[in-house]
Order: C-alpha cells, then structure tokens, then sequence
C-alpha cells in the first residue's frame, strides 16, 4: 500500500528495491515521501528494513560490499542514487546520528567543527559560531561551554548522544537521519534527546528509526509502519496511533507482536 | 550457587591469580637476571686496579756484595735476580731471598767490572763494562719437571749472550745506548766527554753466495742543541734514536741507513726549557715516554704534517710525580708505562692515560726495579737493602670510559678517532676498542631499514585495511606475515649475493627508478582521473586500486633497468659509483646501506605491517560510519579518524619493529661488509654492535679486555632496547589515554 503526503515533500522515494549481498531482498518497493520541516518516525518489527530504508537515504548503505539498489530517491527532486550523484555532496545534506553514540577521540569543540573542517573551513570565527550554535541547538551548550577543549570521550551517554545530534547540524544539513538514537540511553537522557529533536523540528527534516512506539508518538509528526520491507501504513501520527487503517498495525501499536 | 561449587569457583580464581603472578615475575626476574650476567662479566674492565706486597725482606749478605745494578723477575713471580758491578748474576726466591743460583758474566776483553746496565725488552741487559766495551745479555727462564726428583716443578735459567760491542777510540763514553736486532744488527750510540758523538753501526751485509760479510761504520757528530744530552733511547730495533736536552728539546734520529744517521727533527719539547731527564720507547717501539725535570710523564709519536712533515707531537700526558722524573720504562708486554722518582714508581698505561698504581716503599728509595714480562708483578730494591715483592692486579689497564666511548689518539694515528680494530697480525697490536662507531652503526643500519620499511608497512597496513577489499585483505596479510618467518640468515645470504652485486651493477637504474616511480604513478592517477569517467573503468575503483597501479609500477621500474646504464653512460661519464667518488669523494662500498635498508627492511616490514594493519582494522566502524556520514572522503576519514585511533598501535608496531632492526644480527652481519666506520653516507656500510660480537666473541680470549669489551656492548645493547621500548610504552599509553576508549 502507499502513502503520499504532498505536504512539500523534501524526500521522495519512488518503488525502492534493496538486495543484501546474496540477492537477498530487504525492502521490496517503498514508495513513500517525508515532508519539509518534519519529523517523520519509521516503526516496525525488528528486520522489518526500517534501518535499511534509512541508510538508503544518504546512501551509507554503500560501504556494504555487494549490495544492490533499484528504484529512486530524490532529494529536493534530484535522484540520489543517479550517475552524477556526489556521495559526499549528499552526505552533507543529509546527515546521520546513529544508534550507538559515537564523537570521535578528540575534543568536544573538534568534534563539532569535523564536518567543517572535511569541507576545507579554516575560519575561526566561523567555527566558534557555530559550536555554540550547534551546542545550542543540541541542548548541550550549558553543561559543556567551559570544557570545549575537553575530550568528548569524557562526557556521559546522553551527552555524547546530543553531541553527535550537534555534530550533525553543525553542517547545516536539510535532513537528519536518527537510527534509533535512544536505544542506548537512560530515560532521563532519553527525555532530553526527545526534547532536543522536538526543538530541531523548526529548521530540520528529521527521519527517526525507532523500536519505542510511546516515542515515535511523543516525537514525530508522521509514522510510518514497515513490515518485512514493505511499507503497511502511513499517515500522521495521531492518526496512525489513534486510529490505524490497516489490522497489522493496529496488531503491532497494540502490542500483539513485534 | 551451591556453597561446594561456589568454594571451587573461589579455588581456582585464587591458583590462576598465584600461577599468573608467579610466572609473569619468573619472567622479569629473568630478564633481570640476564641482564646481571651479562653486567657481570663486563663489570672487572672498570675495576681500579690492585696492589699487594706479598714479600718483603732484607738482602742477604748485602754488605759484601757490589753495587746493584739491574734487577730481573720471571714471569711467574717466582725466581728474582740481581746483577752487580763484579759482573754476578745472583738468582733468589722472591718469596723469602734464599739464594738459588750464582752466575758470571765475563766481558770478552777480560774486564770483570760494570759501570752501568739497562734493561729492556724481555729481560734483555745492555751492559756497560769499565773499559768501554758494551755487552747485551738476555736471562731466560725455562719451568721443567725434574724426573730424577719426583717430578718436581723447577725453572732453569740460562744466560744468552746476544752481542758485544767494542770500546770506543775516544776513551770512556758519558752515556751509551746498544741495541742489537734479531738479524744481527748492532747500533751502538757514544756520548763523549768532549761533546763528540758517535754512531756505530754493524750490519751483515748478503752476498751473492750466501755468507755474510760484517760491515761496520762510524760516525762522528756534532750536537746541535742548546742544552746538553741528558737522556738517550734506542728503539729494540736499533733504528729510531732520540736524545732529550737539558733545555727541553728531543732529537729524533733515523738510523737506518748504515752509513748515513739522519737527524730528522730537532724539537723544542717544553716551551719552559724544562730538563728532559729520562727518555725510553713504549712497548712496539712507535712511542717515545719523556720524563722531564718537573715530574711530568708524557708520550710522543711522529704525527704527519701538511707543511712540515713528519712532527713530533705530545700525544699523551700521564699522570705525574712530584718529583723530577729519574727513569721511565715501558711495559714488556702492552702500552703501559712505569716512571721512577723519589715518590714512588707509578705505573701508567699509555693509551687509556690511566693511572693504575703507585708503589712506594715508605721512606726508603728505590734504587732498582724490575717488573716481570706479564706485568702482574714489580720487584723494588731500596736502598736500606730491603727487596719488596709486588703482585700487580690490573686487568684491563687499556680500558677506560673514554678509550670505550671518546675519541682516543692511537700510535700511528694522524688525529684522535674513533676506532674499533680489536686484533691484527702482530703481538704489539695496540687493540683499539671503541663502542662509539658501532653504537653509530647500529643507530645508522636501524634508520636507513627503518626509512625504507615505516613507510611501505605503514600505508600497505592503511591500504589493505581501509581501502582494499575484505577478500583481498584475506590474501595479503597472512602472505605477509608468512614474510616474517623467513630466516633471517636467508635474507641477509640472499642481499649479500644477489641484490648486493644486483645494486652495484645497476646502480643508475636505481636512482631512475626512484624518480620514474613517483612520477609514473603520478601520471596515472592523473589519466585515471579522466579514465575513471568511463562507467565500467569507476567499478574497478573501489578496492582494486593496486590492479592499475602494480602494471604501472613494474612498468617504470623497467623502463629504468632499460635506461639506467645509458643515462649513466650520458650523465656520470658510464660509471656513477666513480663519479660519486670523483665528484663528492663519497666511496661506493658494495655491502651498504641501501642493501641494508633493503634486507632489514623485508625482515622489519612484517612486524610493523601486521601491528598496524591490527589496530587499524580495530578502530570502530562506527567512527568510520560518523566520519563517512558527515561528507567525509574515504582518505579524509583514515587521516583525521582511522589514523589517531589506531595511532598507539601504529606506534607499537613501528617501535617493535625498531627494537627488531636495533638487535637484528645475521642480515646485518652478512650484508654491512662490517667496517666500523663513523660515516652516515648511504654508499657506506657499518659495523653494528650485535653483528660486532657475533663476528668478535668465537676469537675473543675469555675474560680478556675484548672479551668483557663484548659483554659490555651486549649490555649497551640491552638498554638501547629497554629504552626504545619503555619509551613506546609511555608514549603509546599518552596516545590510548588521548585517542583510546576502545
């Protein structure tokens, strides 16, 4: 079944095939469209190809040696996946915080600016602009501001969680890819990452993988629910958790599996 | 848990924690302990030298007896004896003075008196009669096993008469010098009253048919000096003569032609115009020993000089008396040197500028002295008539920190240097020892292998890990690390005589080769760059980069065998190892570094390939993955994450393999060519210190200077390593503490 909200879509993707190494198939032809300025929640079962979807959209799915990808995505109406397509041009609209919190060992304040950096910045003024900038916005700003110089190796779980959400926007992408950014966190550094990705809503499209169903419906303004790589529902969140269309999701948002 | 199973558990934790502890302290006590061994052996070279009285007694009979004038010991400290002015030659147990034997010498011309006598060599006397005539005696000791009684253990000694030489025709001389060589060659040196100076020599001259006809020539001269002779030596040989004047100067005479004495050099010695009151030769006859007026002991050899020849020079200044210096002797049997003045006789070794011992009998002056052919004991006769027996422990009186580390100035040496040459051909071989060249060739050998294989194992480990593809990789590593289990000793047989002369041959292709690679590879990015446009062309990109570039490789490297030998013909005139040493004076040795950076580098490469190929496979996917996410290149991604990461390994493998090259002996020792040379050019070999005892210690006497030499170098050795390696460690914890989580 498909889904298309025409509500300014920023993503496209259009009949979507995913093949692991071994011809083995994980998505079996998405259509599906994420709006501008959004949070956009994907839910599923465990290998339900939802993390796949993500990865397909800035293209980290690349690094898997032998894997294959028919159909199309666009971004800002241009295919990602087509001949002239600069990967590292794509990476930095569209960035990626991952499931497992990962700074790299250096400062706190280098780990901000590494994105710049990779693109050839040398401006200091710029860089210190935008640490506090992206810290800001990251909600990190206040408990790291003195210790900028730091190693990021020395912060705790949800911090470095955040700091990769800073890392992130620090290049100023037009999406953000969360592959379930909470799952190793605690509750309370949980609520404040939430808290963090509610306050990017306004000048980020976010894509959020997530197993947490109560935080894909705190978070995200559309869901959308795969099973076994195809997409069974989507819609907007209060409709799809309220009022679900089709039984599977009803089945899963309901707890009967998954 | 069930309590039974639960004390178990707590059991064997406990045996595992003892059985851990133990064994890894077996392990550095091993190590601690192979260390004091080595140490141990090494420590007596910088023992201070001993002395002990072991008799001392008055002379017997002493009344009677006629002025002493010479005095003589075997080498076994057992038997002494004296020579008096009548002529006698009386032998004595040197434990207790109990007379043994009773000799006389008779001068040929009938005269039963002495004047004088001189001891050189191995217990050979010159000795001057009172009519002018001059004889040389030799005592020689002879242990044997006497069979009529019970195989006892007794030393015969005999009187060899080795020469004579005629009264002079001006009547007594002052001073008189003889010396008769082993061919017969008798010099015989007058001073005169009158100031007139005779040379005397007798040569037998070879006939066409064999018998030789004795030939003799004088030579009366005149002395032009300031001061007057005050002291007189004669080479063993008879051939090198110097005089020392009152006013400070020394004379250098060659003799060596029969009639025709040439004074080669008159030299103000001391610019005070100190008297020169005792002249002899150090053991091999190169140096001369001056004692002068002011207690000071100093030796001379001629040293080469660019404007006026052969120079005289102050070499060595040993340790001096406070007294005027009365008489120096050198050592029978190495480069030490014993003065005699009213404070004592102080022993000195030349070479070292070591002061090993003085020997004093209180109040009482030393008329005569002799030391024994080993030089492990002196005899002191006083003139109260007590005779003291000295036992002499002076292991290695030639080894001091500076002969072992600085420059030392050695015979025959145009300058002070740094040399290792720890035998050669003849008995009075001065051994030079020095550790600085070959610590030298170590650090040297270590940094062209380490230049050659830091690089190549370091970006073949980056290579292989971040950009080469997973099946790849599963090929390339184990067939490199299959590279370290080559013997050493096949890699170094094999740079000795196949990629030695292979070099030599076809050094100009080298040099090509090292600029048409680059430039190559160069070039073929660049077309690759435009080629990689073609779709088909961009698949092969990813991971099997080295398809495109091993062609071009061997390509230019082929293209410069093929150019090589033209273009040394065009630009180096067809040879480039001549020119080099035409144009730069740089020698071309064919065992050199580069064969050495070559072969230690293929031994090195492995280790430091496999390390780092380790902890860069080791830094996390997920670093990768939040670099490549944020529009990192792959290159950008290994420079600014992959490399600081995996830094601390990198830099471990790279030490290990630095550690590898420093103690690294077969290949060293079969393709440096083993010159102990001080010089960083890279056409050059070395002598580093492990292949140093490999090729020294089968030759090297046990618990001789060498011997201990070698000991000590293993021991420098050992804490080059343990400083290399603790140095690792500590900056290898900073770079985990910094870069490390994982």
């Amino acid at each position: 079944m498909t889904a298309v909200i025409n509500e300014n879509p920023i993503i496209q993707v259009n009949n979507l095939k995913f093949f692991y190494p071994g011809d083995a198939r994980a998505l079996h032809g998405i259509d599906l469209s994420f709006p501008e300025k959004n949070v956009t929640a994907l839910i599923g079962p465990s290998g339900c190809g939802k993390s796949t979807l993500l990865r397909c959209l800035n293209r980290m799915n690349d690094l898997i040696d032998g894997c294959r990808v028919e159909g199309e995505i666009t971004l800002e109406g241009e295919n990602i996946y087509g001949k002239n397509t600069d990967i590292i041009e794509l990476r930095r609209r569209v960035g990626m915080v991952f499931q497992k919190s990962n700074p790299f060992p250096k400062s706190i304040y280098e780990n901000v600016i590494y994105g710049l950096r990779i693109a050839g910045e040398k401006d200091k003024k710029l860089f210190d602009e935008r640490v506090e900038k992206s810290l800001k916005a990251a909600a990190l700003w206040d408990e790291v501001k003195d210790r900028l110089q730091e190693s990021a190796l020395g912060l705790s779980g949800g911090q470095m969680q955040r700091l990769c959400i800073a890392r992130a926007i620090a290049v100023n992408p037009k999406v953000i890819l969360m592959d379930e950014p909470c799952s190793a966190l605690d509750p309370k550094s949980t609520a404040r990452v939430e808290e963090t990705i509610k306050d990017l809503r306004d000048d980020f499209t976010i894509i959020i993988v997530t197993h947490n169903m109560q935080q894909a419906a705190r978070v995200s303004d559309h869901t959308a629910f795969l099973f076994e790589g195809n997409l069974i529902e989507y819609g907007l969140t209060d409709q799809l958790f309220v009022k679900p269309q089709v039984k599977q999701t009803e089945d899963y948002i309901t707890g009967r599996f998954g | 848990m069930n309590p039974a199973f639960l004390k178990k558990v707590k059991r064997n934790d406990r045996i595992a924690r003892w059985v851990i502890t133990v064994g890894g302290m077996a392990i550095i006590f091993s190590v601690i302990f192979i260390l004091i061994l080595i140490a141990e052996v090494s420590l007596p070279l910088f023992l201070s030298p001993d002395k002990d009285l072991h008799a001392s007694f008055q002379l017997e009979g002493r009344a009677a007896e006629e002025k002493i004038l010479a005095m003589g010991v075997d080498e076994y400290l057992e038997t002494g004896y004296r020579l008096d002015q009548a002529g006698r030659v009386n032998f004595f147990n040197i434990a207790d003075g109990s007379a043994i034997d009773s000799l006389q010498l008779v001068s040929d011309t009938g005269s039963r008196r002495l004047i004088t006598a001189q001891t050189y060599g191995r217990l050979n006397h010159m000795l001057v009669w009172d009519d002018g005539s001059v004889t040389i005696e030799r005592v020689k000791f002879f242990p044997f096993f006497d069979e009529a009684d019970d195989n006892q253990r007794s030393i015969r000694h005999e009187l060899e008469h080795r020469a004579i030489f005629a009264p002079p025709s001006y009547g007594l001389p002052v001073k008189t010098m003889a010396r008769v060589n082993d061919e017969g060659r008798q010099v015989r040196v007058d001073l005169f009253r009158s100031g007139i100076f005779q040379i005397t020599i007798i040569e037998e001259e070879e006939s066409l048919f064999g018998a030789g006809e004795r030939v003799q020539e004088s030579h009366q001269l005149e002395i032009d000096s300031v001061g007057e002779v005050t002291a007189m030596t004669l080479s063993t040989d008879g051939i090198k003569l110097y005089l020392g004047t009152s006013k400070g100067e020394i004379l250098r005479w060659d003799l060596s032609e029969i009639d025709h004495p040439v004074l080669e050099e008159t030299t103000q010695a001391f610019l005070d115009q100190r008297e020169i009151t005792a002249l002899n030769m150090v053991f091999g006859d190169v140096s001369l020993i001056v004692g002068d007026q002011q207690g000071g002991v100093s030796t001379w050899f001629p040293v080469r000089d660019a404007d006026v020849g052969w120079k005289l020079t102050q070499i060595h200044q040993l340790h001096g008396h406070a007294h005027a210096v009365q008489d120096v002797q050198p050592s029978p049997h190495d480069k030490s040197v014993l003065s005699i003045a009213a404070d004592g006789i102080n022993v000195s070794h030349m070479t070292s500028e070591r002061f090993l011992v003085n020997i004093a009998n209180g109040a009482e002056k030393i008329e005569a002295f002799a030391q024994s052919t080993r030089g492990n004991g002196i005899i002191t006769l006083s003139d109260h008539g007590t005779v003291q027996s000295w036992k002499l422990d002076i292991p290695h009186p030639e080894v001091s920190l500076k002969t072992l580390f600085g420059k030392v100035w050695y015979e025959g040496y145009p300058e002070p240097t740094w040399a290792w040459q720890s035998s050669a051909g003849t008995d009075d071989y001065e051994p030079k020892l020095s550790l600085t060249p070959l610590i030298f060739g170590t650090l040297k050998g270590t940094f062209y292998a380490m230049l050659f294989a830091v690089p190549l194992a370091i970006f073949g480990a980056i290579y292989t890990s971040q950009f080469a593809r997973p099946k790849f990789k599963g090929i390339i590593k184990p067939a490199v690390e299959v590279m370290a289990a080559i013997p050493t000793v096949i890699i170094g047989f094999l740079a000795a005589l196949w990629l030695a002369p292979l070099i030599e041959r076809s050094l100009g292709s080298m040099f090509l080769s090292l600029i048409l690679v680059p430039a190559a590879l160069m070039l073929s990015i660049a077309l690759w760059q435009g080629a990689r446009k073609l779709s088909p062309l961009k698949q092969v990109e990813r991971g099997y980069e080295f398809l495109v570039i091993a062609p071009v490789i061997v390509l230019a490297v082929a293209i410069a065998a093929i150019l090589g030998p033209g273009l040394e013909d065009w630009l180096f005139a067809g040879d480039l190892k001549q020119w080099l040493f035409n144009e730069t004076g740089t020698r071309y040795d064919p065992r050199n570094c580069i064969i050495i950076a070559f072969a230690m580098g293929f031994a090195v490469i492995p280790i430091i390939f496999t390390i780092s190929e380790d902890s860069l496979s080791n830094v996390p996917p997920s670093l990768k993955a939040a670099s490549l996410a944020l529009g990192a290149s792959r290159w950008q991604t290994v420079w600014r994450v992959i490399l600081p990461s995996a830094s601390p390994g990198i830099f471990a493998g790279t030490m290990i393999g630095f550690g590898r090259a420093v103690g690294e002996t077969m290949i060293v020792l079969m393709a440096t060519g083993n010159t102990a040379i001080m010089d960083l050019s890279i056409f050059n070999g070395m002598r580093p210190l492990s292949a140093n005892i490999a090729v020294e210690i089968p030759e090297a006497p046990v618990d001789g200077s060498l011997y201990r030499t070698l000991f000590l170098s293993a021991v420098i050795l050992f804490i080059m390593t343990f400083i290399v390696n603790t140095v690792a460690e500590i900056v290898r914890q900073r770079l985990r503490a910094k870069y490390g989580r994982f």
